[in-house]
């Protein structure tokens, strides 16, 4: 009690974070001795394959390397995606603004998972524009699929971040003799910017753990392999497998979200 | 007085915020080089009268003319951009753009709105700090200064788009009175320039010593208008006596 009292909530959560991960490494190790660790030999020896899809290590035909090219081909396609839409909610002109407002609203508020298979079934293998053909393959069905929602979740955070900025710079601006285009550029948007960086951050980590979901789309990604791999391991060993996976995401995503928690209360402290 | 020679010319003019008159017919007119203050009790309706004159707030009804703009028939910030390059105005809250340094914020207008020189604005941008006195902090940002000094950096900011018309939007309102007077003393100066100002001040005292004329309005309405010896010492309608007698 009197122990508690004197920590501060960050230092409680800190004790709290290293009591469980001290707690994970105790039972692994217990684990370990008793038989687990022929197991994680099994693990070891097929990571370089759930790494990077070949049993070697090189070339890389998939695997977890595969889910962050996947994660960040669909983050730029989002961030692209995102902006348009984000500055069509912010439209003053009615006919920009309202279907903007409607489709952004309809991807924020439809599972992932069923977009992705919408993506996959609705878009053709390949398209042909002008004579010159398009092709669709799995990977690209998936890098559109999950930008749609994410760019959704984007448009969201741009008109937050512009929405955030206080309506005075908008009244010195337009008395400065700035036009409408002219104030995005040059006062609000390098303002708003700053205030988008954690929130794009966070999608990105969301992102990253939404590229196990490609798997539906048969890409050959981290899970996809794992699923073929377990065909030929006995069912103990699973639950270490999935474990593995499972620190992989973790040991990707927490970091970028730690940095854009730190980041998100620099912003906040800000004067204006 | 002469309306048609003057600078500035607002004739019953009416605004509404949704269901709440704020301006019931505005009628007033500033000479070239002239100061003129704003007085009254607050949501009477002194910033609007501001705003309109700047197109900030578009007016519902009457006329509002700066110098050759009719600026009540204006309806596009195009339309606008003439206008504001001749009138500045300087607000209660500074707003000056925090992510860019004292010296930019001078200089962002003239160069991105009027299209002037780069160097020639870097120069005149310099003059101006030294005139607030603020030379030294040229290259800070607005969240490293004191509420007094990014006061005055917004005073440099509107007089680098070298303006005919200053408005003043209770620019010490904000501030603790120890830098209150250095603002005041920048004001003081551009006043006795002869640069055309309208100021709208609970400083009485200020209001009394700098300008030509004093306005007095409640409720939407200018009540009273005389020199400043003249309405601080003898007011003639009764709501006027009572706000003095409050302020005082």
């Amino acid at each position: 009690m009197i122990a508690g009292s004197m920590l501060s909530y960050e230092g409680k959560k800190r004790a709290v974070l290293l009591l469980i991960a001290l707690g994970v490494a105790v039972w692994i190790a217990v684990d370990a001795a008793a038989g687990g660790s022929a197991h994680w030999s099994r693990v070891l020896a097929r990571l370089p394959l759930l790494l990077t899809g070949s049993a070697s290590g090189w070339p890389i035909n998939g695997g977890f390397v595969l889910n962050i090219m996947l994660s960040l081909a669909s983050m730029a396609l989002a961030t692209a995606l995102g902006t348009i839409m984000g500055l069509a909610t912010l439209a003053r002109f009615g006919p920009i603004r309202v279907p903007a407002f409607l489709l952004m609203n309809f991807l924020r508020n439809s599972p992932w998972l069923v977009l992705l298979f919408a993506t996959l079934y609705f878009l053709p293998f390949e398209m042909h524009v002008f004579g010159t053909v398009i092709p669709f393959p799995p990977f690209v069905k998936a890098v559109i699929g999950l930008a749609l929602p994410t760019a959704a979740n984007f448009s969201e955070v741009i008109r937050g971040a512009v929405q955030s900025i206080h309506s005075g710079q908008w009244e010195a601006a337009r008395s400065l003799g700035y036009g409408t285009g002219q104030i995005y550029r040059h006062v609000i948007m390098p303002q708003a910017l700053r205030r988008m960086i954690p929130g794009w951050m966070n999608l990105y980590a969301l992102l990253m753990i939404a590229t196990a979901l490609a798997t539906v789309t048969g890409i050959q990604d981290v899970l996809t392999i794992l699923n073929t791999l377990l065909a030929m391991e006995n069912e103990r060993v699973i639950v270490y497998f999935y474990l593995t996976i499972l620190f992989l995401f973790i040991a990707y995503c927490y970091p970028i979200a730690a940095i854009a928690r730190r980041w998100e209360r620099a912003v906040k402290g800000e004067s204006l | 007085m002469n309306r048609v020679d003057a600078l500035i010319e607002l004739d019953n003019v009416r605004k509404s915020f949704g269901d709440v008159p704020v301006l019931k017919g505005i009628s007033m007119f500033v000479q070239k080089g002239e100061a003129v203050c704003i007085i009254g009790p607050s949501g009477s309706g002194k910033s609007t009268v501001l705003r309109c004159i700047n197109g900030l707030i578009p007016v519902d009804d009457g006329f509002v003319r700066v110098g050759a703009h009719r600026v009540h028939e204006m309806r596009s910030e195009k339309q606008m951009r003439a206008l504001r390059h001749q009138v500045a105005m300087v607000f209660q809250q500074y707003n000056l753009f925090p992510h860019r340094t004292a010296l930019e914020n001078i200089m962002m207008a003239p160069i991105q709105v009027l299209g002037h020189d780069r160097a020639e604005v870097e120069e005149r941008a310099r003059k101006l700090l030294k005139k607030v006195r603020l030379s030294e902090k040229a290259d800070s940002y607005p969240g490293q200064l004191s509420g007094g000094q990014q006061q005055r950096v917004a005073i440099a900011r509107a007089l680098a788009m070298q303006p005919d018309v200053i408005l003043f939007d209770e620019v010490t309102a904000a501030l603790d009175p120890e830098t209150v007077k250095d603002v005041l003393f920048a004001i003081r100066e551009l006043v006795e320039e002869g640069l055309t100002c309208i100021l709208v001040t609970h400083e009485m005292k200020f209001a009394r010593e700098v300008s030509q004329r004093v306005c007095f309005t409640d409720r939407g309405l200018i009540v009273e208008s005389a020199p400043p010896a003249e309405l601080f010492d003898n007011p003639q309608d009764p709501r006027t006596r009572e706000f003095l007698g409050q302020v005082l």
